[in-house]
């Protein structure tokens, strides 16, 4: 099939401006990725075209784009979703994600985002000696199932760009830091869920969620974004964790 | 500080913690339990007003009579001052996510805190102030003026 690819092209070092560059891909199969049609961009027509990409299977989070308008992984997303069966023609736009510094072409920067992650301690806080037997510190499969939709996160950053209050203000945390620190507040075995409630809950924390939803639509690990952010807010009013 | 404070049946560990509150943690309990109250609260008023009654009865008279009873003020009142507080409140979260200077945000949230109060006081002033008596003789003379 044939496929007219638009890439949000942008290179500080020629123009400051953005600009959109048209290819047309021949002799594409339909369980082609997007990442493969940037592949053959960047191989075949075009070698300047910057994009990250790591492990190309969904788990390494570094192809998130925006892809008809949408925050989702190019190397998840096959080309089928943008055209009608039996068609053999579709029509695909990539941008970079919103709400971060466009380095260069897909490349964003992502040290904001990062700066966010960081903020909430996203790691686990336990002061008490080892268990005596020197193996792990053990809970319930119950305190365990509480966080596990959390640990899924692959750092993507696709929900936080995705976040109408993020766009508005880069202050906010954002979802995917909230998503983190849900990790680590729900886990019966950390000891500082008070510091990371206190991070959270600052005014650019969880109260500038408006639960518009994006930031679950735009996880590719279907993380229930918003009910973590919700159950963070929970226990921010209730005090109990 | 930390407390756990037990494990349920469930076997969920349910801690205690505490946490420093600040303003953003009490307007957002607020939101939610005046969401709540004017739901009820406007359902209400707008099955009242609208299906119960025919809005083509909604004259000075049929205000006289609802507000002849302290019950029905103190209904309105209630809708009046949550639905402002909660009104001028979702104003500023927007406008804070637009606006980044903190000065100005803060004296934003000044002015609509000024604003929803007087506002509150004065329409309250108003509700409590409503002579029942003196309206429906208004609405008498007017109907006699008219001739009919």
């Amino acid at each position: 099939m044939q496929v007219q690819l638009r890439i949000r092209r942008y290179n500080p070092e020629q123009s400051n401006k953005p600009w959109w560059g048209d290819y047309t891909l021949q002799n594409v199969n339909r369980t082609d990725t997007v990442l493969d049609l940037l592949h053959r961009v960047k191989w075949e027509i075009d070698g300047t075209l910057a994009l990250r990409r790591s492990c190309a299977h969904g788990v390494c989070g570094s192809d998130a784009m925006r892809i008809n308008g949408a925050n989702v992984l190019a190397c998840k997303t096959l080309v089928s979703s943008f055209s009608r069966e039996g068609s053999n023609q579709a029509k695909i736009q990539v941008e970079p994600i919103l709400g971060l510094p466009v380095q260069k072409d897909l490349i964003v920067n992502m040290e904001p985002f990062f700066e966010h992650y960081r903020s909430v301690l996203p790691y686990m806080i336990n002061n008490d000696p080892a268990p005596a037997d020197g193996r792990e510190r053990l809970q319930s499969p119950e305190d365990r199932a509480r966080f596990d939709d959390t640990t899924k996160c692959i750092l993507c950053a696709a929900c936080t760009t995705s976040c109408p209050s993020f766009w508005a203000n880069d202050k906010y945390v954002g979802p995917a830091a909230i998503v983190q620190a849900h990790r680590f507040i729900f886990d019966s075995r950390d000891q500082a869920p008070a510091e990371r409630l206190q991070v959270v809950g600052d005014t650019f924390g969880v109260w500038r969620c408006r639960t518009a939803f994006n930031c679950t639509n735009a996880c590719p690990r279907e993380i229930e974004v918003t009910k973590a952010i919700a159950e963070v807010k929970i226990a921010l009013a209730t005090g109990e964790v | 500080m930390t407390t756990v404070i037990g494990t349920a049946k469930r076997k969920v560990t349910i801690r205690q913690v505490q946490i420093q509150a600040n303003s953003e943690r009490y307007a957002y309990l607020f939101m939610r339990m005046s969401g709540v109250a004017l739901l009820v609260l406007a359902v209400g008023h707008m099955l009242i007003q609208h299906v119960l009654n025919s809005s083509g009865n909604l004259t000075l008279l049929f205000v006289a009579d609802q507000w002849n009873s302290w019950g029905w003020r103190a209904y309105d009142m209630f809708l009046l001052a949550f639905a402002v507080a909660h009104g001028l409140n979702g104003l500023r979260n927007v406008l804070e996510d637009y606006i980044h200077n903190p000065n100005t945000t803060k004296w934003i949230s000044r002015f609509l805190v000024a604003f929803g109060i007087i506002t509150i006081i004065w329409a309250g002033i108003g509700i409590a102030s409503f002579d029942s008596e003196a309206a429906r003789a208004a609405q008498e003379a007017l109907r006699q003026s008219l001739g009919q």
